[in-house]
């Protein structure tokens, strides 16, 4: 009798504040991009909308973080690019048009109204299961299978992976916001959606995206309501299972990955020696970067020391190139931009944008941090990009469209107004 | 009451904790946990590798980056004491390869092919290469010239066809090259594949010989090309010092070829050692230990060798090989030791004379043994006793006893300090690499037994560069000498950096006590011929030597093994050079050193002495049997000829029916006996008449004159001295055909008995 009743009190408290909210969520009509006419349509079921404007700080920070990228991506990949493909222009080239691409979804994705997405949230995941799938039943390369190819560019299932379970968990939660505090409304649909996730990743194999996918999959059951305490079980099931596939060989890649993991300065074999080539020369970069950098355009490790410079160890030439200044100078703009992503996702009239949006800034707050990590060696050399900076062309597409769904919130959140 | 607010509470605390509150709440602590925790500890990170390990990671970088291409220093040449070449360094070389600019396969299988082709090398191996991920793979070191020119034909044949001559790159080298094989190898020694001296004087004069590598340093990227920023810097390269060694090739030479002779004439087990010393200066002249090995190819064994390690079980034989090898780099003459026998007495001798304890009066009593202390007696090897002797007699009979009697006189303590005084406590500081130390009784532990023993040679050890030392200081006014073989050191230029002179480390006897041991040995080989070391036209002194050797089961097929050796000088009235012959264990008809070691003394000496241009000094008897050398009587016609060799002193014989002689037997410049025969031809075809070889063994010296010229031939004479000498060998065997006046060399020895 009495666990009910509390429950039901706590409900109707929550919708009275949820109304009391969007009540003071009175659109100001002096902002710029904000069209007032617009405002009733917002909660209205069409697929694009004016609406009240997008929050120009974000923005502004997407195109300075994407401008020094692709300068950085430049001047780390013409050296190598000139070697392996008889091109300095060859990666430049193409980022360029995906960034041509990217901003066009982007644009158009700050217009969609966010809140189809909340219905289509379970077909979304759909076609990623669909996109994982596929690419295990396509040959793959070297016994990798982590590509879609498609002409032009190739897609990367885990990309889409990575958006459907944010997008996923946001719909979840806050259509299941009063439960959350139930195990069989927060932990059951983690482990089922991840876990199945997780196996099609495992099969690929991309151990990286396993691990973005469970942190993203925990933050977003975190945000959701979901109790503490499960989280600390999930911790400690996680790290039992990964001890079950070591001991039994399944991680025997990521493993390989992670041999000489921490020790690339020393010489102790001549095979471990290459396995940790990448890894040292990353530090090698870093360490001749100094405080001050060698100068734009002057990294010597680019020249075919760091193999494929242009990917995941970009940021081992821009430190070496720009010094730890830049490095640090670069780190405070991503900082921004997560911390702008994040505040203007709070502000969201609803539920499922705010989740969707603090999920998708995130996201990227994470990747910044463990690229760094993995270039420095406190991590396994694992495969995590550098968003904005690392050349491909899916990746960068997908990152902007979902920029353009964080602008596209902030249509409903003025942050300036509180 | 109490239970019923306390829930009221908890729904209250709830409503103000909705899920907008819990949201913020959680959001601000994952800001937290990302952008303080995350972006920290990346900045955190990131400003220690770039402030704290900055400079050492930067060298690391650098050090990659520059890349150092050395470019080898040419190493020296060394020289004999006359200036011609034992060891030099050639241009050759190296072909590497740089395979991850390969792409396809048939790229790959190309390359194997055409290299594996030119260079004679496995193709699996070759192909192998290509496919290592690799900007460095050497294929194969030091070719030479001619397939040089291939490899860069081949280059741009594939440069052509694949666009890939890149891949294969020709890389200066050295190669070292030993003009005389195996001259000298012991001394010499040889260099590994990275140009390091490793033996003899190659290992010992590295720090000369080898030059200072130079080194171009530029930036390079990882595949070794050049990098857009400017650095280069050269270092010229320093190429080595040239030395120059005391050993003369051709003593050297005269040396290795009778050594070698008398290894094979006595069947020797294990291996001989020849030292030629300078007996004023301490310079070694000529140091052979055979046999020796080819410096060209130094890892190869002789083939019986191989042939019985290949027998071995296979885990043993790598073992096995590196042991021979070792053996037979060893170089004998100083890094083993022996018992140097009835040799040493001529230091016993000395130390009696200078401590003048005996005089040309003295005489000895032999019995044939003698007892000391309370041992077992002590025997002579002749063991019916020499009776009474001499003090000079005693050692050209080389009378045990009496040595042991002339030891006491000197007594233990004098013995050891002459001991240490000639040089056998010490290395003698020859500038070679191991040589070895004496082994001799430790102080205060020497009996009366070990002593008498001592005093003629036996169980105690001494190097073979020891006893010739102690014997130039015998020979030279008793000053004991530093041995050395490097006598000079140039740099590439011709200016010396080094000049070694003779270094006397002290006076051991007196210049007197020197000139009557010279006296004393000279009377003894000139009594006792070629026994003893007599070499016609020359005063030359020296002692015979056979030492027992203990401790090792015999494997010779005597009773015991034994060291043969024979250590003399000449010309005795004013020495000039000491040498030492050795056999260690020979197992053919004899083991004295009267009879093996003392002939090859004989046969050296007999060349090396006028190569040194000693002037000869013939007795009466001996002129009569002096070599004469025939003139070239070719070309003139038959009655000049006649005539010219008439007056030369020969008797002539003419085949034929031209009228110019077409040859001659022996030939011009040969040496031949005074009055000997001159066979004159006049056409050819009287050239096929042969006539065969006589016994010349077993006679004396006028008989086999006698036999020889009535056969037509000629005999030349070697240790004939005194009256009592006998034929022991002639060097063309009895029922051989060859021409008239063919010369015969006859080695007489003395038929009275053998002193050791």
């Amino acid at each position: 009798m009495a666990p009910y009743k509390k429950m039901m009190l706590k409900a109707d408290i929550n919708r009275i504040y949820d109304d009391e909210y969007y009540s003071e969520q009175k659109i100001k009509e002096e902002k710029f991009f904000i069209r007032p006419s617009q405002k009733r349509k917002m909660r209205n079921s069409k697929w694009f909308s004016i609406g009240m404007g997008i929050d120009l700080p974000f923005c502004i920070i997407i195109l300075v973080l994407l401008t020094i990228g692709t300068i950085m991506m430049f001047s780390s990949s013409y050296a190598f690019s000139f070697y392996v493909n008889g091109d300095s222009y060859f990666y430049l080239i193409r980022q360029l048009v995906f960034i041509v691409f990217g901003i066009v979804a982007m644009i158009v994705m700050s217009f969609f109204n966010y809140n189809k997405l909340h219905r289509i949230a379970p077909i979304i995941l759909g076609i990623s299961y669909l996109s994982l799938i596929i690419v295990l039943i396509l040959p793959g390369e070297n016994g990798v299978k982590r590509w879609i190819p498609l002409g032009l560019f190739n897609i990367q299932p885990s990309e889409i992976a990575k958006f459907a379970i944010i997008l996923f968990f946001a719909h979840w939660c806050s259509k299941y916001f009063d439960k959350m505090q139930f195990a069989r409304n927060s932990v059951l649909p983690g482990v089922i959606v991840f876990g199945t996730t997780a196996f099609l990743l495992y099969e690929e194999p991309h151990y990286s995206g396993i691990v973005i996918l469970a942190i993203l999959t925990v933050l977003m059951l975190y945000l959701g309501g979901m109790k503490e305490k499960y989280i600390i079980i999930g911790a400690v099931i996680v790290i039992a299972v990964v001890g079950v596939l070591a001991v039994t060989g399944g991680l025997s890649y990521a493993m390989s990955r992670m041999d000489g993991w921490g020790q690339s300065l020393e010489y102790t074999t001549e095979e471990m020696w290459q396995t940790t080539w990448q890894t040292r020369n990353s530090l090698y970069a870093i360490g001749s970067g100094g405080l001050w950098g060698l100068g734009l355009g002057q990294s010597r490790q680019k020249y075919l020391y760091l193999p494929e410079p242009q990917n995941d160890f970009i940021f081992a030439i821009v430190v070496e190139e720009l010094g730890l200044i830049g490095a640090i100078m670069i780190l405070l703009i991503f900082a921004l931009l997560v911390w702008r992503g994040i505040t203007l996702s709070l502000r969201a009239k609803d539920r499922f944008g705010k989740l969707l949006g603090i999920g998708l800034t995130s996201q990227i707050g994470i990747q910044v941090v463990l690229n760094i990590l993995v270039i420095t060696d406190w991590l396994p050399n694992t495969g995590i990009s550098l968003p904005f900076f690392s050349y491909g062309g899916s990746s960068l597409i997908m990152l902007l469209a979902q920029m353009g769904i964080v602008l596209a919130i902030s249509r409903t959140a003025n942050i300036e107004r509180q | 009451m109490e239970s019923n607010d306390r829930p009221m509470k908890k729904i209250k605390k709830r409503a103000a904790k909705g899920p907008n509150q819990r949201l913020r709440q959680r959001t601000a602590i994952l800001i937290i946990l990302i952008l303080v925790f995350g972006f920290g500890s990346a900045i955190a990170r990131l400003s220690y590798l770039t402030l704290v390990q900055g400079s050492s990671l930067q060298e690391s970088a650098v050090d990659q980056q520059l890349k150092d291409t050395t470019i080898s220093a040419k190493r020296g040449t060394i020289y004999d004491s006359k200036g011609k070449v034992l060891a030099e360094s050639a241009s050759v070389w190296q072909v590497a390869m740089a395979p991850t600019y390969l792409k396809t396969d048939e790229q790959r299988k190309a390359v194997a092919e055409g290299l594996s082709k030119i260079l004679d090398l496995d193709y699996d191996n070759v192909y192998e290469k290509t496919k290592q991920n690799s900007y460095y793979v050497v294929v194969k070191r030091k070719i030479e010239a001619d397939a040089r020119e291939k490899i860069l034909e081949f280059i741009e044949e594939i440069d052509k066809k694949y666009g890939c001559g890149s891949v294969i790159q020709l890389l200066d080298d050295y190669k070292r090259y030993y003009p005389h094989d195996d001259l000298a190898s012991c001394v010499l020694g040889f260099t590994g594949s990275d140009d390091q001296g490793l033996e003899g004087i190659e290992y010992q004069y590295d720090e000369y010989l080898s030059g200072t590598p130079g080194r171009i340093v530029t930036a390079k990227n990882a595949r070794g090309t050049d990098m857009p920023f400017q650095y280069e810097q050269n270092i010229e390269s320093e190429d080595g010092n040239n030395i120059y060694l005391t050993i003369d090739e051709t003593i050297q030479s005269i040396c290795e070829k009778y050594m070698k002779q008398g290894l094979i004439d006595n069947g020797v087990l294990n291996r001989g050692v020849c030292i030629a010393m300078d007996v004023n200066t301490g310079a070694v002249l000529a140091m052979v230990t055979v046999d020796g090995y080819n410096l060209n190819d130094p890892y190869t064994l002789p083939k019986e060798t191989q042939k019985k390690i290949n027998s071995l079980a296979k885990n043993k034989q790598s073992a096995a090989e590196s042991e021979e090898l070792s053996a037979m780099w060893r170089n004998k003459a100083i890094t083993d030791t022996y018992m140097p026998g009835s040799v040493f007495k001529m230091c016993t001798a000395s130390m009696a004379i200078e401590e003048g304890v005996v005089n040309d009066k003295s005489t000895f009593y032999c019995t044939g043994s003698i007892k000391v202390a309370d041992a077992a007696p002590i025997h002579c090897h002749d063991t019916a006793g020499h009776g009474s002797q001499t003090f000079v007699e005693a050692i050209c009979n080389s009378c045990n006893p009496a040595f042991i009697k002339i030891g006491q006189l000197v007594g233990l303590n004098k013995f050891c300090q002459y001991y240490q005084g000639f040089g056998f406590a010490d290395k003698t500081g020859i500038d070679l690499p191991g040589e070895a130390e004496d082994s001799f009784w430790a102080e205060g532990t020497m009996n009366e037994v070990d002593f008498a023993v001592a005093s003629f040679g036996q169980n105690f050890s001494i190097t073979p560069i020891q006893m010739i030392t102690a014997c130039s200081s015998v020979a030279n006014g008793g000053y004991l000498l530093k041995p050395y073989v490097v006598s000079k050191i140039t740099d590439a230029d011709g200016n010396v950096i080094k000049n070694v002179e003779k270094t006397v480390k002290r006076q051991v006897i007196s210049k007197q006590t020197s000139d009557k041991m010279n006296e004393i040995l000279a009377y003894n080989t000139a009594t006792a011929g070629a026994t003893a070391g007599y070499v016609a036209g020359y005063k030359v002194a020296g002692k015979t030597g056979t030492s027992e050797k203990t401790g090792v089961k015999p494997i010779s097929g005597f009773e015991k093994d034994y060291i043969s050796s024979f250590c003399g000088y000449a010309p005795a009235d004013d020495p000039q050079i000491a040498m030492l012959v050795f056999f260690d264990t020979p197992s053919g008809g004899s083991y004295y050193g009267s009879q093996v070691s003392a002939p090859v003394f004989i046969n050296i000496m007999t060349e090396v002495l006028p190569y040194l241009e000693i002037k000869t000094e013939y007795t009466d008897s001996e002129l009569e049997y002096v070599d004469v050398s025939a003139g070239n009587y070719v070309g003139l016609s038959v009655n000049d000829a006649q005539s010219a060799a008439q007056q030369d002193g020969f008797t002539v014989t003419v085949k034929g029916d031209g009228d110019k002689v077409v040859s001659q037997i022996p030939p011009a410049s040969s040496k031949i006996p005074n009055g000997g025969n001159v066979v004159l031809y006049t056409d050819n075809n009287s050239k096929s008449e042969t006539t065969t070889v006589p016994n010349l063994i077993g006679y004396s010296v006028s008989d086999v004159n006698t036999v020889a010229s009535a056969y037509g031939l000629n005999a030349s004479f070697i240790g004939a001295a005194g009256s009592n000498v006998v034929s022991a060998s002639q060097d063309i065997a009895e029922g051989t055909s060859v021409s008239p006046g063919t010369v015969i060399t006859v080695t007489f020895t003395s038929s009275a008995t053998l002193n050791d």
